[in-house]
Order: C-alpha cells, then structure tokens, then sequence
C-alpha cells in the first residue's frame, strides 16, 4: 500500500465546514474502474484449469481455493460414526435456518451443522434493512427491474422475479416467526406503514428495517425458532470438511469434523442444503473484510469439487466505505447512510475527488486511486481518507444522534465523537455477487445438492443492491427447504454406496492439470486463526492428535 | 509513531499488545488457535467471545464481550466456554392461543420469572447494560411493550442466563415477548393490501418491459 499524508497534516488540512468542490475528473468512469476496481485490470482474473468451469474467468486467489485438494482421504473416515437424515443443512446463517425451518415444517427430519454456532454468520451484521416492494408507489416489477438493472443486466431474470414477488410473503412470513419492523409512526402496528429506506441505484424507496440492527433482529427470531423446532437436531461447532457422493455422482451427505471430539461423522442425507455465505476472510487482494470470521467460502469449494457449476467468479463488491483506524476494527463497514445523508470524503490535500453517491464500484475505486496515488491519510500504520460526518452534524444539527445513530456509537468504539472528527475509510471486501448456479428451487446442477443465499448465484448479477440479501436468503433458504424435504423418500438413495469417489476423480483432474495436491481447501477458518485440521485431528501418518493452545 | 504497550494475561498466557487493542484482537495476535468464541470480529452483535475480566486492582471479576473490551495494563482475561442450558419449556408461535392468555403464556413456559429474587444478577452479567431484571419483572406483570422495549438490543449473548440463581433465563423470556407482540400486533396496512393484490394475481412480472433488458 502506498503510504499517505500523514494524518496530523491531512487533519490540519481539513475544515469542517468548508464545502470544498469535488476536483475535476480527468479520468473517465471506466478508465478509473479499469484502473483501480480489483475486479477489473491486468491481474483481476485467471482462467480455472480444472472443473466444471474450465476455462471461466475467476478471481486469482480464489481460483487458488477452488482448484486444491481435499482435506480428508477415505482412510481418515473409514471408521467413522454414520448418521441418516432426510436433509442436512449446512450453515447456520439466515439462509440456513430459513431452510431448515421450512423443511422441518413440511416433516422432514432436519440436521443443521454450523461450523461456529448457530446464528454466527454475515446475517447477524446486516444492518441497512431487508427489501420488499410493499408500497403502494412500488411494485414487484419494478424491484425486479431494479435489481436486474444494478446488476448490469448479469442475473438470471426468472430468478429475480421470483425472488421480488416473494417480497412481501417473506416479511409477513418474518412477522408471523416474531421479527418486528419500523414503522412510520411507531404506535400504529395495526394498519400504520412500514418505514421504507431508498437504496442506493433503486427508484423506489423499498428497504423495510428494525432500527439499524436489522440482522440481529432477524437471526434472533431465525435462531430461537429453531432451537425450539423439535424436528431440528441442532450440531453446533462441526464444519462441514468435504461432501459425499453416491455412484451417479449425486450428493449422498457430507463429511462432517466434531471440533468438540475431534472426530469425523458421517452424514446420508437425501438432500443437501448449503448456506455457507460469503468468502471475505479469505482477504481476497489482502483487502480487510467487513465480513464474520466465518466467511472462508467453504461451501463454494465443495460444491466445485463434487461437480457443481459456478458463476461470476471475478465478481466481488467492494463496500467503498470500511474502517481503516483504528487497526482493530480494519474492515468493519460504515453505512451507505452516512453518505446518502450527505456526508463527503475528503483526502488528504483536503479535497473532495467523487461523487459520494455513485454505485459502490465507482466510490470504492475513487478511494483506492487516491491512496495509489498518494493522496491519502495516514495513521498507525493504516491509509484511508476522511468520511466527513463533522461536516454533515454543522450542516444538520442534530442528526447524528437521530437518523445515525450507530455511526455515532461506530465513532465512540473508535475513540472519537462523530461530530468532532471525521472517520479513516478504505474499501473493504463485502459482498461475493456471484456463487453456485440455481434454478428457481435452490437446486445446483449436482442432484441432491441446493445452494442458498450469498453461496448461490444468478440473482444480483455483477452488483448486489443493498437490502437484497436479507430478501434472497429467506426468499430461497424457504425454497431450497420445501424443495429438500418434499424429495420422495427413495430407499436405493440412503441404502447405496457412498463416499468420496468425487474426490479421487478430482485428484487425477488436478495431477492431469500439473496443479499441486499439498494445497488443500476449503480452509474453514481465516489464516489468523492458526488452525490445521491436519494437526487437529491427526491426520498426519503416525502423528498422534496433540492438544493445541488457544480456545478451541 | 507506535502506540504504548500495554501487559495482560488471556487463558492464562501472557501477551504484549498495542494499548488500543480489543482482547479479542489481542487473542489474535497471540498466534494461538482461535475457532470458537469469536464471529463479529468488533461490531458487539453475535455474542459469542464472552469473556471474564479481572482488572488491576478491583476484587470483582466482571463478563464482557471480548471484541468491544478494550486491553488494559495487568488485566486478566479467560473466555467462556458456549454451553447454554437447554430450553425447558419449548412454545409454537402457532400455538399461543387467545391474546387474554398472554399471562398464562408467560407463566407456562417461563414459570421461574415470577419468583426472581431481584439479585441483580442478569444485569451485572449484561455487556450490553441492559435493565434485564427490570425487563424480566415487567413481562410477569404484563407490560408488554416496556419489557420488549428492555430487550431492544440485546444480542442473545446468553450471560444473564448463566447468572441467573432462579433459571429463569431472561433473554428468552424477553425474545417470547417481543415475538408475541410482533406476530400478535404488526399488520401494516401497505403489506396487507400488497399481499392482497398478488393474491389476486394484480401484480405479475413482465419480463419484457422495456427496463427489463439492457439499454440500447
């Protein structure tokens, strides 16, 4: 990273107050994109040498995830405990109890595996809100054509339109589970109207929220739901470490690793469900991530390995606006709020060089030429440039504290007052637009096999609209579940071999290729988290599993 | 320019981190294996690194949330294992029956909050410093939408629940009302009648709209 004025200097530079106008652009919107936006430029993607996608442009470093080996061999699960179930449903996000709920509700037996626990997930942070065209100037319609529009015009459009006319049955669907909404007037639950927030790159005001937690909202209600759900056996703390197939190449179950007892079980499931979310701590172009620790792309790699097709790979959304200082907060987002209220960024030569309110991509790239260039601030080690709330306070008084509030509170954990000094931002990787092929039940082109919610792809395209995730994990996770449990109960899928024998075809396509079989994924936990599965549960020839440090 | 060094203790190991590091963060610097008691990673909203801290000086060992705590000189830090006691009494949302009933509600699948000794013992535990008992006590007299209100920003942490001497684990009960009152009370007038509509078949998608393809 190139280093930047310093920040006492660029501090002293900037005015509160002044209005400085934005600097003239000498560089048009797709040189700035093909110059700076990590997903465009000489090195923004490589081709896939193996799998399903050959040839298909991808990320570099994810391409490094997704063409590795497995983690497990046969002999490390010869022994291991089996267990049948009708679905198993892998990730304990939104998407993933929205799944396991609906299947439990149509009578199937469900087991839902989380790698941390339950309700540990990239929902849990949302904040902004969920969409659904619900009022009377707005239409299913045109949040179809919004969506497809942000997206330029990528996702697939029978899936879109499923999805916005799920809208308004996914929030009644909510309400009846106990999730509260805003409403305009606060004491009219009977008959009032939901608050409606406009996203950025929408023409209607659609996003319905609960304060700005919406996501704690949401899985709160998701996870007491089914901790309560009798037909749901809940595993905590067992990631799932490679699928398994039967003879035909459909998905037969998952191998599962016990982080409690150190030990593999084996799960027949007629179907499968995966909902592992995103793959931001995989520091995609070393970039910080406003992503849950989590977030490591798992079931992507799976999901490649056994067969399954992908798309958009070299689509990732960049949130123009994480923090930058201080170092422990790296990555975690500030709301498109503070600058849809009129908030500007400033560098370090006190100058404004965007409009604040273009699409995500243009913003983030604007961030990140100034700091190539030079332009930006410095701080303890962390470069960035200034989102100016102080400003925005002097222009507004008092909005801070009530339109804002979190970005006030975000200040405080920071170390300052909002309406005293403005805050360090730098992009951070947010959002994966892409993921596993669908169709419009979940279902992914290996049977057996669904994918839901940021895992899957098709539906935003090239470009997420904020809101639209809350409504496509829930829109789909129901899907996927009903569609899951209504899988007839065929005696010949849970009594037929199964195993790993994906895994050995993918290790001669890899050897075939000339790529290495010492690199293996998924990774289940970031790099900072020191964990080894090899070591952890002695996989090594003649190496006894040793306790290892730390909390685990 | 680098920020003072600041000495704690974590699950027993001594560590050496910059002054404005969480405990968390100080735990990832330490180079050991972290894969529980960790998610949000600094934003206070999943619950999970509960910890229990020591300070310099002062006897009480207090709990907080190890991604929102900042280190300090001396401290000592042990996380705490995820092991929550299970539900006793499960309810269908379905099942909940006449709104007249909501007392009776309450006292069938929370039949410990009526007897809360007002030990305080929740609203120590809270890292979020909620009014919990306060929240618990005005569920059991029926006030509803105050003791809703309590538990506005909670984040299901669990650490009143492990306090609590009578088991009556308080965020749940405060969960089971806010969840009664919204899928008892919340009908918004625009979402009836947009259901209403699709229902009908009012509102269809035209996937040959002009706006549904790519411009010209």
């Amino acid at each position: 990273m190139a280093s930047g004025i310093p920040y006492d200097a660029a501090r002293q530079r900037w005015q509160v107050g002044a209005t400085p106008p934005k600097r003239a652009d000498e560089v048009s919107v797709p040189d700035l994109l093909k110059g700076y936006h990590p997903d465009h430029g000489p090195r923004a993607r490589v081709s896939l040498a193996v799998g399903v996608n050959r040839g298909d442009p991808c990320q570099p470093d994810f391409a490094g995830h997704l063409q590795a080996n497995a983690l497990i061999d046969d002999v490390h699960i010869a022994g291991a405990q089996l267990v049948t179930t009708d679905v198993l449903v892998i990730g304990g996000g939104g998407g993933g109890c929205a799944a396991a709920l609906t299947a439990a509700k149509d009578g199937a037996r469900v087991i839902l595996a989380t790698k941390l626990r339950l309700g540990d997930s990239n929902t849990v942070m949302a904040e902004g809100g969920i969409q659904a065209a619900v009022g009377a100037d707005d239409s299913p319609q045109r949040h179809f054509e919004d969506t497809l529009r942000a997206g330029h015009f990528c996702g697939e459009p029978e899936l879109v339109a499923q999805m916005a006319m799920d809208g308004p049955a996914v929030i009644r669907w909510l309400i009846e589970l106990g999730m509260m909404f805003d409403l305009e007037d606060d004491d009219r639950p009977l008959g009032g109207k939901l608050l409606r927030k406009k996203p950025g790159g929408a023409t209607a005001a659609r996003i319905l929220s609960y304060r700005d937690y919406t996501g704690l909202e949401m899985m709160r209600v998701l996870r007491e739901a089914v901790e309560l759900e009798p037909g749901i056996t809940l595993w905590n703390r067992c990631p799932v470490v490679e699928l398994l197939s039967d003879d035909h190449g459909r998905c037969a179950g998952a191998v599962v690793y016990n982080l409690e007892w150190r030990c593999f079980v084996l799960v027949r499931a007629r179907s499968v469900i995966m909902a592992t979310g995103g793959a931001g701590r995989l520091h995609l172009n070393q970039f910080p991530t406003s992503n849950h620790y989590g977030a490591t792309g798992d079931g992507l790699v799976l999901a490649y390995r056994i067969g399954a097709r992908l798309r958009e790979l070299d689509s990732f959304q960049y949130h123009p606006t994480g923090i930058a200082y201080p170092r422990h907060l790296a990555g975690g987002l500030i709301s498109e709020a503070a600058r849809s209220a009129g908030a500007t960024l400033i560098n370090g030569e006190g100058e404004r060089f965007v409009d604040e309110l273009q699409p995500r991509d243009v913003v983030a790239a604007a961030i990140l030429r100034e700091c190539a260039e030079g332009r930006g601030i410095e701080r303890g080690g962390q470069v960035g440039v200034f989102l100016d709330t102080p400003s925005l306070e002097k222009a507004n008084p008092g909005i801070l504290a009530k339109r804002l509030v979190t970005l006030r509170h975000l200040a405080k954990k920071c170390g300052h007052d909002a309406a005293e000094e403005p805050f360090l931002v730098y992009p951070t990787l947010h959002y994966q637009n892409g993921g596993v092929a669908i169709d419009r039940h979940g279902a992914t082109g290996t049977p057996g096999l669904y994918a839901v919610g940021e895992l899957a792809g098709g539906i935003h395209g090239r470009n997420r609209l904020m809101g639209n995730a809350l409504l496509d994990i829930v829109s789909m996770g129901r899907r996927a579940g009903a569609a899951a449990a209504a899988q007839p109960a065929d005696g010949g899928t849970l009594w037929g071999r199964a195993g790993i024998g994906h895994v050995h075809a993918w290790q001669r396509e890899l050897t075939l290729a000339g790529l290495p079989l010492d690199v293996r994924a998924p990774q289940l936990f970031p790099t900072y988290a020191h964990f080894d599965l090899g070591a952890d549960a002695g996989l090594g020839a003649g190496m006894p599993a040793h306790g290892v440090g730390g909390i685990r | 320019m680098s920020d003072p060094i600041v000495q704690l203790s974590v699950e027993g190991c001594p560590l050496q981190v910059p002054a404005t590091s969480s405990i968390l963060q100080a735990m990832v610097a330490a180079g050991q294996t972290l894969v529980e008691g960790v998610g949000c990673m600094g934003q206070g909203v999943c619950g999970s690194c509960r910890v229990l801290v020591r300070r310099t000086g002062d006897s009480e060992v207090r709990t907080a949330l190890a991604c929102e705590t900042l280190v300090e000189e001396g401290m000592q830090v042990a996380f705490l294992e995820y092991f929550t006691p299970a539900a006793r009494h499960r309810y269908r949302m379905d099942e909940l029956g006449d709104s007249w009933d909501a007392l009776a509600r309450i006292g069938e699948v929370f039949p410990e909050a009526e007897h809360c000794r007002h030990c305080g013992g929740c609203d120590r535990a809270c890292p979020k410093g909620l009014d919990v008992q306060r929240g618990v006590n005005q569920a059991v007299a029926g006030e509803m939408a105050a003791s809703a209100h309590v538990f506005d920003e909670c984040v299901m942490c669990n650490l009143c629940t492990l306090a609590c001497p009578e088991h009556i684990r308080p965020n749940h009960l405060g969960l089971f009302v806010r969840r009664m009152l919204a899928s008892r009370s919340l009908r918004p007038s625009d979402l009836l009648r947009r259901l209403q509509e699709i229902e009908r078949g009012e509102q269809a998608i035209d996937f040959d709209a002009p706006g549904a393809r790519p411009p010209v």
